[in-house]
Parts: structure tokens; sequence; C-alpha cells
């Protein structure tokens, strides 16, 4: 079956919950949808199908569609969480005035989602990313009688945008430099390209892929995308749509092996993860943690696809997305619960046992304990690259930090709630809710086994024209042994600050390193360094209010002058014409 | 040489003298179920001519080609838009009616004009009509019709002195190619800045903000969508036949785009009058236009006319809208919050037009501007591309406004019924948007063949 048709459910869904008047049914429609299109899942087939769309002169203008072992996985991890979230979010986007644009936005986001995992030229892959900013512009904005969604939603348009520009500048280079838009032509071509124009739209796409995997410099908007509603963070901005820069390096990883920017991304993708990890342990809004934890494992991905390790790097891409929706799942219900977002005060998770033993999977997979698959991916990750020691060494470092940051973000909300009425509200929170979270914690148990498949199923070679030359999956027993002590080692000291001595935690968390004098200096260089390049490389919103408006109110008083001087006004034209005209000559024969 | 040829001249005269005739009974309806029927009757005219492929020409009149018939295609279907929006709009539908169809009889002169003279005569019969659709179309509007006269007459003074000093050098008023030399490469500078007015290239579009603010929205609507693309239609017609050699006025008409698309999307950005932010926006559009021009390879204009397509119906849909909303006061951006509970219809259309203007796939504005950037690509010119993609990127932060407010909640909501007539312009504005916005091969192959055209 041609991928193409995996829409077809999603978009006769948007239909039926446009076209119908109750305002219950959307919910209902939606999973309906999104189990349908799962299950056309097995039959997907691999490979290549084009339909020409039309054509302008020699350019003929198609939608191609490429599945590949990695667009199979983000396709499978699209479809199987999608019904979740729907479950899910029926409980949560519980008043009913708002149902209908919530799931016709957040099915549009799937249709573009979906497409985006199988295009197979920048065509379609420029129209779903372009359908994937628009929804979560959206998505992020949902809630737009508040003010936070409304700012978090333009700075993320923002970056997006920057993004968009930059995707667009790349594919004309890449059209201008190739003569076509088929990744596959476009990879094939390569051995014989020019480098300049090859390296110039490589970076663009880069900085196309930061900006939507949310990478330093560009990472602020996805803290801010908070503001959306939790089943939006748990889908877009944690499983699926923040992996779109990542996906995009990884499929056209020859491009950028040959335009030599591997280290580069490798780079970034370290120094993003060191300052995720650092805010992730020092933030207290409880979604926040968990978004930083999520740019850290974008730059992990990144940094193990461009250091070589695809398969690991294609591991992890697959089973993150498990554990990080539960997570944000867990995180909405103490949310619902408390009524609260600090995680000082968002607590008392114990008294629903499902959801704080789920949760405690989530969490023991995120910081990497085995048996759980963020074991394997962790391990699979740093014994393929254990060969080079500076990254082993900052990857040992950054599983230390994350061990920490979740069993902190984990203690404060398993805390005895101070409020009273937090506890009948966990125990009303319904089955419907707890389903998804409970099914995602199997499921992060389940990947685990697929490590053992994994390396015969993504085989480098199958689908990298020319072939990558991917270092093979590995998983060293002295590296899990050490690997387990240094997490056990984070999680206990955890437990010591934040368990123990709960009186006295902020002033033994200050002693204890974070805001030790060399991590301070070194924390606080890079978050200024950082704050400052992304606040002058992305607030179109200053640069628009600031330069655009002096323009603006510009324009408008010489409108207000011309209309109280109106015989002025026919002068004033006759003279710009004139002006313009005596330019124009000085221009022809200058 | 047979009778049939003067069909294309018979056409557009029965309109104007049966408006004339019908003028006296002073009947709305039959005014417009005339109107309605010439214009069809044009418009089915034309898509009969480019599916036959016509090319003839009458000496000294006009000519009828794939290019004339491309124009006079959108101008009589935009014309009948126009036509049912005054009718519900306008003071006094049957003036509009009958100064209306002089200004088609004008427009479509121009596009199937062989000589300088007949673009002249055209432009003359388009602008001055224009100006009393201005005048007559609200009470305040005298200033609004003032500006636009005060910008015609100088245009028409300057493209007369173009024509003069063409003349004088090449001793002919034919549209061919002649060898480039001084005085002609200064008449090429004059017919930029003549036609730049209708087309509002910067810098000669300073007013037409404040002109298509103060007239009433319909009228508007025939000034943006309609006026606008006369001018295009001529300018295009003399840089590709009369300047094709001159490779610098091309130059200037890139850097004018560049200029042109900046003003309007900057200056957008901050309107909280919603028909004057459209004045800008469509000032941008005429810079995504002039890039095909300027990149002046057949596909460039291909492109350009697409966009003009494209843009024509935008236009005049949103301008349906703004129009309904106005008949109601309200007129800035803080008035369309709620417009999706007070009628969705609306809120939906109004959004789908706008992320055409901003260019997202599906719509005949990505393909339009798709084309555009694609076909400055392969003339070498990516950052002329680059240039309209960072414009294309400003643009989404003042149409997102609009939408944004239109599908924000209001503490009120007061549900809005819609006439039949704005709803069918919009209906049909919106079907086309979205129907050549998937399947846009027919256009692409209408705007191809009048663009080669160009280049025989």
């Amino acid at each position: 079956m041609q991928p193409i048709y995996v829409l077809v459910p999603i978009m006769a869904a948007m239909l039926l919950i446009a076209l119908l008047k109750n305002r219950r049914v959307p919910g209902p429609i939606a999973i309906i949808g999104s189990i349908v299109a799962l299950a056309t899942f097995p039959f997907i087939e691999y490979g290549t199908q084009s339909m020409a769309w039309f054509s302008a002169g020699t350019f003929s203008f198609t939608i191609t569609t490429l599945i590949t072992p990695a667009s199979y996985l983000l396709l499978g991890v699209i479809l199987f969480i999608s019904p979740l979230i729907y479950i899910y979010s029926t409980w949560y986007m519980d008043k009913p005035s708002e149902q209908r644009r919530f799931y016709i936005e957040i099915l549009a986001f799937e249709a573009a989602m979906l497409a985006f995992s199988f295009s197979g030229n920048f065509i379609t892959f420029l129209i779903a990313w372009e359908f994937l900013s628009l929804t979560s512009y959206l998505l992020i904005g949902f809630w737009n009688t508040r003010g936070g969604p409304i700012v978090a939603s333009r700075k993320a348009l923002t970056m997006v945008l920057i993004g968009d520009v930059a995707i667009l500048a790349a594919i004309g280079v890449f059209g201008a430099t190739f003569g076509t838009l088929e990744f596959s032509s476009i990879l094939a071509a390569l051995p014989s390209a020019p480098a300049g124009a090859v390296t110039l739209g490589a970076v663009l796409l880069v900085i196309a892929a930061f900006t939507k995997s949310a990478q330093f410099p560009f990472h602020e908007w996805l803290i801010d995308a908070m503001e959306g509603p939790t089943p939006v963070s748990a889908f877009l901005h944690s499983t699926t749509m923040v992996k779109a820069g990542v996906f995009s390096i990884l499929i056209l990883l020859p491009l950028f092996q040959y335009a030599k920017l591997t280290t580069v991304i490798l780079a970034f993708g370290l120094l993003t993860a060191i300052i995720a990890t650092l805010n992730a342990a020092r933030e207290f809004h409880i979604k926040k943690v968990i978004a930083y934890s999520t740019i850290q494992e974008l730059s992990l991905m990144l940094v193990a696809i461009s250091a070589g390790a695809v398969t690991a790097g294609i591991y992890f891409f697959f089973i993150q997305s498990f554990y990080k929706a539960m997570l944000f799942f867990s995180s909405g219900s103490v949310m619902k619960a408390t009524g609260d977002e600090d995680l000082r005060k968002a607590n008392g998770a114990k008294s629903n046992k499902l959801l704080y033993f789920s949760t405690a999977f989530g969490v023991l997979s995120l910081a990497g304990f085995i048996p759980f698959s963020g074991f394997f991916s962790s391990i699979g990750i740093s014994s393929s690259l254990a060969a080079n020691l500076p990254i082993y060494a900052i990857l040992s470092l950054i599983s230390f930090g994350t061990s920490f940051y979740i069993f902190r973000w984990f203690f404060y909300i398993s805390a005895p709630s101070s409020d009273p009425d937090s506890e009948t509200n966990y125990r009303a929170q319904p089955k419907r809710m707890l389903f998804p979270i409970v099914l995602l914690a199997i499921a992060t148990l389940a990947a685990s086994a697929a490590f053992i498949y994994f390396p015969s199923f993504i085989d480098s070679s199958q689908y990298f024209t020319p072939a990558v030359s991917g270092l093979p999956l590995r998983a060293d027993i002295s590296d899990a042994i050490s690997f387990m002590v240094l997490i056990s080692i984070a999680a206990g000291v955890c437990y010591l600050i934040y368990v123990k001595n709960r009186a006295g935690q902020s002033a033994r968390f200050a002693r204890l390193g974070y805001t030790g004098p060399a991590m301070n200096e070194f924390y606080k260089h890079f978050s200024n360094f950082s704050l400052e390049i992304v606040e002058g490389a992305a607030l179109f919103d200053s640069y628009v209010s600031s330069f655009f408006d002096d323009i603006g109110r510009a324009t408008v008083s010489s409108g207000y002058l011309i209309r109280r001087a109106s015989p002025g006004q026919i002068n004033y034209y006759a003279a710009f014409f004139a002006i313009a005209i005596v330019l124009f000559i000085a221009y022809i024969y200058a | 040489m047979s009778y049939y040829d003067y069909i294309p001249l018979l056409l557009p005269l029965i309109l104007v003298f049966g408006n004339m005739l019908i003028r006296l009974v002073n009947s709305k309806r039959a005014q417009l179920s005339f109107n309605i029927a010439m214009l069809f009757i044009i418009a089915a005219y034309a898509a009969a001519g480019i599916a036959m492929g016509f090319n003839f020409s009458v000496p000294n009149a006009y000519t009828i080609n794939p290019y004339s018939l491309f124009f006079a295609l959108l101008f009589s279907i935009g014309m009948l838009l126009v036509n049912l929006l005054a009718f519900r709009y306008a003071s006094d539908y049957n003036d509009f009616a009958l100064i209306g169809s002089f200004a088609l009889l004008g427009m479509l002169l121009v596009a199937a004009s062989t000589s300088i003279i007949a673009i002249f005569i055209g432009l003359e019969l388009a602008s001055i009509p224009s100006v009393f659709i201005i005048l007559l179309s609200k009470r305040e509007s005298v200033e609004s019709a003032a500006k636009f006269f005060v910008m015609a007459s100088i245009s028409i003074a300057v493209f007369s002195f173009a024509a003069v000093i063409l003349y004088g050098s090449t001793g002919s008023f034919a549209i061919s190619s002649y060898s480039t030399g001084a005085a002609v490469a200064f008449a090429a500078i004059l017919f930029i800045a003549a036609l730049g007015m209708d087309s509002s290239i910067f810098p000669f579009n300073v007013l037409i903000p404040d002109v298509y603010e103060g007239a009433s929205a319909y009228a508007t609507s025939m000034l943006g969508g309609i006026n606008k693309k006369m001018g295009f239609a001529a300018l295009i017609q003399i840089m590709i036949l009369v300047f094709i050699t001159d490779s610098q006025a091309f130059l200037l008409i890139a850097i004018l785009s560049v200029l042109t698309m900046f003003y309007g999307n900057i200056t957008a950005i901050l309107q909280k009058n919603v028909k004057r932010m459209l004045a800008y926006s469509s000032i941008s559009q005429a810079g995504y236009i002039l890039i095909g021009i300027a990149v002046s390879t057949p596909s460039g204009i291909a492109a350009s006319l697409f966009q003009i397509f494209s843009h024509m119906f935008l236009f005049i849909g949103v301008l349906a809208i703004i129009a309904w909303l106005e008949s109601r006061n309200r007129t800035k951006i803080d008035d369309y919050i709620g417009l999706h509970e007070d009628n969705k219809f609306a809120a939906l259309a109004l959004s789908i037009m706008l992320f055409s203007m901003i260019g997202l796939p599906f719509t005949t504005g990505f393909v339009g501007k798709f084309l555009i950037f694609l076909s400055a690509v392969n003339a070498n010119m990516v950052w002329l591309a680059v240039i309209g993609i960072i414009n294309s990127v400003i643009s989404v932060f003042y149409y997102a406004k609009i939408i944004i407010a239109s599908y924000t909640s209001k503490a009120v909501p007061k549900k809005a019924g819609m006439d039949t007539q704005t709803k069918t312009v919009i209906a049909v504005c919106l079907i086309i948007t979205v129907i050549f916005g998937i399947l846009p091969q027919p256009v692409i192959s209408i705007a191809s063949s009048a663009g080669t055209f160009l280049f025989h």
C-alpha cells in the first residue's frame, strides 16, 4: 500500500468533526480515525513512489513518498502514539466549546507529520514542513484567550519561520545545483556535485533542522511551547514534530557528510545537551523539566547520528517517544489534580498508585536503568562511540545529569502533597486517562526487546546511497556496569538531597555544584550567550516592534499629514514621482 | 479577414451600449442580469478562444492571442464578481454597471493592443471611469477619488511622454522590439514609472493605500483586483515586446520588486484597518509578480501570470468579506475578533484566502509563489528568490493577525447572516483558490501559452 493512503482516515476524521455539530463526538471520531490509520500500518510498503502533480516548462512537480526503515519507525511511532494522545485528550481537554477546534488542529498536525515521515523529495518535505509549522503554532497558542500562550506561540512561530526561510533557500540552492528535488537523485548525484553549493545548502538545512529540533541557539522556543495544552506537549513537542529536524538530518546524512558538517552538528549537539541538562536540574516548572530533557535527547540523537552511530541513534529516536509521551501524560495528570505547575506545589502523585508506578517506569527508563529501553539506548550510543574518549566522557557526565534531574523531578511530584483536595482529585481521575499511561509504560519495557532485533532491521547501507559506514550497534558489559553505577550514584545523590533533607534542599543543592563557582561560571556563560543569540537572532518580535514600528508609524503619520494638508498632497506625490524618475535615470546612465 | 474577427470588439461594445440603454429603465435587477450575461459571454468567448488557439489581429486596432485572451478571461470574470458586490453594496448600482463597463472596455483594450497609442487609450478609458467609481462608492470618498485622479493623471502624462520619446527615436508606435539607445532606455524608465502607478510599484504607490482605504470595499476590490492587473498586462507586454534587450531596465525591475515587497510587507504589519492592511499586502503581492517580470523568461512571465490570476481572486474574495463587515461597521482588526462565532463561513473563507496569500500549500498562492521563485532560481537569480522568500515570511505576521483575531472568542457572539451575492463571490473565489491550488495544471498551461506567446 502506498503510504499516502495513511492520510485518508485522518482527513476523513477531520472532515467529520468539521461537519458534525455535536460537541461530544470530536474526541471519539479522532480516536477512531487514528486507530483506522494505525490499522493500515502493517500494509505500508518500503520503497519510493511518485505522483506527478503539475509541471511548468521543463520542471515537473511531483509528490514522492519514500519509506526507509527509519521513516517506517517514525511512521509507526506517530500512528501508535496518536490514538493514545486522543484518548488522553478526551479527559484532559474537558471544555466542550474547545473540542472541535482542538481535534481539527491536532488531526491536521498528525496528517502533516505522517506526510513528513514519508516525504521522498523536497516538495513533499516542504509542504509537510510548512503544515507542521502552522499547526504547531496554532496548537501552542491554542488557549488564545490567555497571554502566555500567545507570546509563546509567537516565539515559536518566529523560530520556525527562520527555519522556513532556511529550508526554502536550501531548496532553491539544491534545485539550482542538482536540477532535481528528489532525495534519491540528489544523494546519487552527490559525488560529482560542486562542494561549495552543497555546503551552502547543507548549512541552511542544518539551520532549519536546528530550529525545528530546538537545538542551540534556537532551543528556547520549545520551553515556552509548554504553554500549550499537555496533550500537545506530549505529541508535538516531545515525540513527533521536534524530531523532524533530526529526521531530516538522518535521511540526508550523506549530504552532511559530503559537506563535512557532521563535526559541527556533533559539537552543537553536545553543547545543547550540556545546556539542557544543567537547565533541567534547575527548572521548577513541571513540564519545562521534561522539555529540557527533550532538547537534551534530541541533541544526543544528533550526536549519535553525526558521530556515525547511526543505528544506535535511530534506536534512541524510536524508543524515546514512549516514555517521553508518558512523562508528559503524568505531568498533565499531576497538574490537573493539584492545579499547580510549580514542582514545589505540584506533588502527591503517590495517591494514585497506578499513575505513580507507571511514571516510575518512565523515570527509570529515561535515567537509563536496566531493563528499560532507555538503558539500551544509552548504552548503545555510548558503547558505539566508546572509541572516541572525549565524547564518551561527556556522554557519561550527561547521563549522570540526566539521572539526577529526572529523579529530582520524580521526588518532587511524589512528595506528599500539602493540599488536602489533591488526593481526592487523584483518585477521581478516570481509567481512560490512565490507560495511555499504563500502555506506554509497558511499551517502554517492551521496546527493550527491539534492541536485539535492531541491527538487522536498520542496515544503513540498505537505504543510503552512497552507503554510510555506520558504527555497529554495540552494548558492552563493562560500559553497562560503569553506566549503571554512575546513574545509581546520581539517583542516590538526588535521593539524599530531595528526600532525606527536604528542608535544607536549596542550600545543599547550591553547595552541590550546580551553583558552585566553576559550574556557575560555566553555565552562566552559556546561558547568557545562548540567551543573547536566541534573542538577537530569533526575536523577530522585537525586530518588528522596534524597527518596523518606526517605519510603520512614520507611514501612518505621513498619511495623517497628507490628509490634513490636502492641497499639498499633489506636490508631494508629484515630487515623489519626479525624484524616483531622476534616480532611475541616474541609475541607467551612471 | 472575416467578420468573425470583429466579434471581440463587438462583445464589449454590446456591454457598454446595452448598459446605456438599460440604464434608462432604472432597474437594478435588469442591469445586473444584463451585465452578468454579457460578462459571462465575454468570458466564454475568451475561454473558447484559448481552447481553440485564436491568434489573429485587426490591423491598427487589436490583437487576439493567448496573452490578450488570458487577461480578457480574468478581467471579465473579475468584473462579474465585482458587479455582484456592487449590486449589494453600491448606493447606485446602475451607475456602477454603466461606468464599470467603460472601464472594462479600456482594460480589454490594454491587454489586446497592438500599439502604444491603443494602450494609452485603454488606460485612459479605464482610469477615468475608475475615478468616478471611487467617487460614487461612498460619501467620504471624494478625497480618495481625488488622489486616484492625481495619480492617474501624472501617470498618463508620463506615459504619453514616454510614447513620444519612443516615437521620436524609432518613428513607430508599434509594440515591437527596437534597438536599444539612450532614448529608448529613457522611454523604458518612463513606461515603468507610468505603469507603476496602476500596478502599485514602489515608489509610485505611496498614495495607493489611501485610495484603497478611502473607497468603498467593492470599489477597492475592483481597483486592486482588476485595475492593478491591467497595469501589469500593459507592463509585461511593453517590457517583453519592446524592451526585452534592455537588461538594465530588467535589473531595475528586479530592484523595484525588492523595494515593493519590503515596503508593502513592512508597513502592513502595523496597520489597524484591515482594508489598509490589504492595500499594503496587495503592494507586496505586486512585488512578487514583478520578480517574474524581472526574470524575463517565458517561465517567469508564466509564473507572474499565474500569480496575477491567483491574486485577483484572492483579493476580490477577501474584499468581499471586508465589504460585508464594513457594512456592519467592522473595519479594524479588533472588530474581527469573534468572526468565527458570528459567521463560520466568513471566518473559514477569510483564513483560507489569507493562507493562500501567505503561500500555504494546496492553494493557488503557493503554486504562484513557487513558480515565481522557481523561475528566479532557474534564471540564476537565487538572490531575488531568497528575498522573495524572506518577504513571504515577514508577511505571515500580519496575515496571521487577521486570522488569529477572527478565531479568537469574544464575550458576546452575535450571529450575522450573509446575503447571497457576497456569499456567491466569496464561494467562487474560495473554490478557485482551492481547486486550482490542488489541480493547477490547466491554469499553468494557459499562463504558459500566454507567456511563451510574447516571446515569439
